[in-house]
């Protein structure tokens, strides 16, 4: 099934320039927090170059330094941030997405690799939808798996979950384990230990 | 017993103070009959002094007679019947008094046997009525400890099945969190995240449609 239209690309409409509906974001961004670095480092260039029109001759500039993400985030749009208007277009992208993307909560029982968070974002954008934003959370007692929340709905893909649905055919296979072996060779606990 | 025995012991003194006082009187009569007879004597020697002279002989001859000797010889003699019935009748007062103690000896063994033996009677029975009740106490509170040991039984058979019951129920509703915790101290150290991604993209793919209506119709 083709996703929709996301509802992220219509916010950003109204940009100056065409390029706004084609806006990508890469992929090493996953969550808010990393849409709001890069919003700030936007903001730094703007007023860097803002700064640097009305600067005296001579005086000195510190050119802001900007992220792996960012770089690539300009690479992959075609934005020349020396044209007011591709910054514009930039920041209001960056502002959009941080308030209206959508956003997927998933916990695992670790903290996932960066590997495999690129992955998952990778399959997520490719699927769900382009500018979903994802919130990692640790939840220990899952054992394996994870747990997904989205706005409304609550998926639980965990171990503990699957063990839960398979409960009886867990049960039936004790209930028949029990039959079979005789009381007395039922090994105790401190022999189980030993 | 012992009022009875005391009757009969003072029966038996009855008996014998009545020997002794029919004894005693004879001694006093006998006694009596001989100072009556040594009063009479003399006084018959001074009723002699009449003036009869067959009378005077006569007295002379009673006092020739039954001068100073005779009398003597007489006290004598009765000194000696007196003492002769006195040791007599000691004599048989003494037997008296030994087949009365050995009579009354006698009586007291068979009479003191008899109470003895009828109060060791009541005693047994006494004892062997004791003793019933007694088993019949212990009996009934065999029975009572019997019927409270089945009673104890029942209810802990019941106790432990229910606990068993509740223990199962318990184990079954949690089962699958015990298994789960199970295996994550068994093997949590070695389940890698990487290695379920294929798994966690399938559940994803399999609820997308889920994902994808409610990221973008939710609020």
């Amino acid at each position: 099934m083709a996703p929709r239209e996301p509802a992220v690309r219509s916010e950003y409409n109204g940009a100056p320039d065409a390029r706004a509906t084609h806006m990508q974001l890469p992929i090493g961004a996953v969550t808010r927090s990393d849409v709001g670095s890069l919003s700030k480092e936007a903001d730094a260039i703007d007023n860097f170059l803002a700064q640097a029109a009305i600067r005296q001759p001579g005086s000195a500039l510190q050119l802001p330094k900007t992220s792996r993400l960012f770089d690539e985030l300009v690479t992959i749009n075609n934005l020349n941030l020396l044209r007011p208007a591709d910054r514009k277009l930039l920041a209001q992208f960056l502002e959009v997405l941080r308030t209206k993307a959508p956003s997927i909560h998933i916990s695992f029982n670790t903290d996932p690799s960066p590997l495999f968070l690129q992955r998952l974002v990778t399959w997520m954008r490719q699927q769900i939808h382009p500018f979903v934003l994802l919130r990692i959370g640790l939840h220990p007692s899952i054992g394996a798996g994870c747990v997904v929340r989205t706005n409304n709905k609550y998926y639980d893909f965990s171990m503990r979950q699957l063990f839960k649905d398979q409960s009886g055919l867990l049960l039936s296979k004790l209930r028949a384990g029990n039959a079979m072996v005789p009381p007395e060779s039922t090994p105790t606990v401190r022999e189980t230990a030993k | 017993m012992h009022k009875s025995l005391n009757r009969n012991v003072r029966g038996g003194s009855e008996v014998n103070i009545w020997v002794l006082a029919l004894i005693l009187t004879s001694l006093f009569a006998a006694t009596g009959a001989f100072v009556y007879l040594a009063m009479r004597l003399p006084s018959s020697k001074s009723d002699s002094g009449s003036g009869n002279p067959y009378d005077d002989q006569a007295v002379r001859d009673v006092e020739h007679i039954f001068n100073e000797e005779f009398r003597e010889e007489l006290r004598n003699r009765g000194r000696l019947h007196f003492e002769k019935i006195i040791g007599e009748n000691a004599m048989f007062l003494q037997q008296d008094l030994r087949l009365t103690t050995s009579q009354l000896n006698e009586y007291m063994k068979v009479e003191i046997t008899k109470k003895l033996q009828e109060e060791f009677a009541k005693y047994e029975e006494s004892i062997s009525d004791a003793k019933e009740l007694a088993m019949g106490s212990i009996n009934k509170t065999q029975e009572l400890i019997e019927q409270q040991r089945q009673m104890m039984t029942q209810q802990l058979t019941a106790e432990v099945v229910k606990e068993k019951t509740r223990l199962i129920k318990n184990f079954e509703d949690n089962m699958a969190a015990i298994v789960n915790h199970y295996v994550l101290a068994a093997i949590g150290n070695q389940i890698d995240l990487n290695d379920q991604l294929e798994y966690v993209i399938n559940e994803l793919n399999a609820n997308k449609k889920d994902i994808i209506e409610d990221i973008t119709n939710g609020t």
